[in-house]
């Protein structure tokens, strides 16, 4: 008889495997891509008790219309999402975001729920969730919670989940016809490559030519992933010239230093999210009147 | 624990702890070591197998994880006559190899990229042999094999071996 870390199990629905996470006096962790978790059981010998895999749980990996919303399943992976049409035709930089994220065993292995749940500091899906106004729904034994994906994240690896709570999808709401969305990533190389920065955004021109909406969220940039409020009142309402957008983007600057002080990586940060912010806002509007 | 899956096509039964990954139970348990240890943290590509036609690093899962599914190693992969597939000829003839380190997981990169399409550009490739580092080879040949397999695959489509037929039939 060998020894066992932990025993394996494997959930059969959504929920079963909350179930099995809330066993009393056992100690469960959920595997969804095993990207994160396996890791970490190869550095600390005593991770838990119970190893619950949710990879094989259909209901997970949906990918589905619901009204006015896009609903993908916690467990649906970075190459089944860049390869669905729902999310390209949607959120063309959620499927960017997941995209960028690793080289393709990665994307087929690690996971949208995981990433959010995992919450790195350098998860490239969060600021483009963050930027669909997304909201994350778990399931516990005491039933279903949610939260905007903005607000669950409170700090690098740390969420608001509970403890046997289960999450289960990622929705967001359908962006109005005539919506752009970009995602750039900063990082050493492109194919498995750490973010050293990222920005998602967001934009939508009226009838004439004024931008109606915009969203701006850097990633690997503050502490909590969020909107750039001040960055995106530069631009609401106004016709987006390129001295506008330069604009926009020292703003966004000066929001990431107010909320991080100066940091060691501020000298490098600072003008690489400047030119991030301004080359994100010129894909989002240059068609549309901006240079 | 007792984990039954499909291994080259074949029925594998072995007794191993939940705890070890796919790339140890390959290794030391069923003692195919054609699958090789790079990295042992995901970024190498080297332990690379193809878990229901999936590329995936064999490191990062958890050995229960291929209970009742299929695995592809290396060794899964060969011609009709036992030896190299046209690929791995292709890596031969291209001087693709040279430490052949990372050549199980780059051949098994390339067969889950030519799986899924048969006409890719060199960008193509390129992307999908993004998670396989190679230390000698700067990756030019290996580019060359796998763009030359595609063109060769397109003209005859004919399988190379049991893998391969399942492939084409998923290209078909």
């Amino acid at each position: 008889m060998i020894m066992e870390k932990f025993s394996y199990v494997r959930g059969q629905s959504i929920p079963h495997a909350v179930a099995l996470l809330n066993e009393p006096g056992v100690r469960a962790r959920v595997l969804a891509g095993g990207t994160d978790l396996v890791l970490l059981m190869k550095e600390e010998r005593d991770v838990c008790d119970r190893v619950v895999d949710i990879t094989l749980i259909p209901e997970l990996h949906q990918i589905r219309r619901a009204g006015d919303r896009v609903v993908i399943g916690a467990g649906a992976n970075f190459c089944e999402i860049v390869e669905s049409p729902l999310v390209n035709e949607t959120a063309p930089a959620l499927a960017d975001a997941c995209h960028s994220v690793g080289a393709t065993q990665i994307r087929n292995m690690g996971t949208l729920g995981g990433n959010v749940a995992n919450a790195a500091a350098c998860a490239d899906s969060l600021p483009a969730l963050v930027c669909f106004d997304a909201v994350a729904h778990a399931l516990t034994p005491d039933g279903a919670l949610e939260w905007p994906v903005s607000d669950l994240v409170i700090r690098p690896n740390q969420t608001k989940l509970p403890a046997g709570a289960l999450l289960t999808a990622l929705s967001y709401q359908i962006p109005g016809e005539g919506s752009r969305s970009v995602f750039l990533k900063l990082g050493r190389r492109n194919a498995m490559a750490i973010s050293r920065l990222t920005v998602a955004a967001l934009g939508r021109l009226d009838d004439a030519g004024r931008v109606a909406e915009v969203r701006i969220v850097p990633g690997s940039a503050t502490p909590q992933i969020r909107r750039f409020p001040k960055a995106e009142a530069v631009l609401l309402g106004q016709i987006p010239t390129l001295e506008l957008l330069r604009e926009a983007a020292r703003v966004a600057v000066a929001e990431m230093t107010e909320i991080t002080g100066k940091r060691w990586s501020s000298e490098f940060k600072e003008p690489a999210l400047e030119s991030m912010v301004l080359r994100a806002l010129a894909q989002l509007f240059d068609a549309q009147g901006a240079a | 624990m007792k984990i039954e899956f499909t291994l080259n096509g074949e029925p594998c039964s072995v007794e191993a702890p939940a705890h070890i990954n796919l790339l140890h139970l390959l290794r030391d348990y069923v003692g195919l070591t054609g699958t090789k240890e790079g990295c042992g943290v995901g970024e190498c590509g080297a332990c690379s197998v193809l878990l229901d036609g999936k590329l995936v690093n064999s490191c990062l899962v958890l050995a229960p994880q291929a209970g009742g599914r299929d695995v592809v190693t290396i060794e899964g992969v060969r011609g009709a006559d036992g030896g190299p597939n046209d690929l791995q000829k292709n890596f031969i003839d291209h001087g693709a190899v040279q430490c052949g380190y990372c050549i199980p997981g780059m051949v098994l990169a390339g067969e889950a990229l030519l799986a899924k399409k048969l006409n890719p550009s060199r960008a193509d490739i390129r992307e999908a042999i993004a998670g396989n580092l190679c230390r000698c080879t700067g990756y030019q040949q290996i580019v060359d094999a796998i763009e030359a397999t595609a063109a060769a695959r397109r003209d005859t489509r004919q399988p190379q071996s049991i893998e391969d037929a399942k492939v084409h039939e998923e290209v078909l």
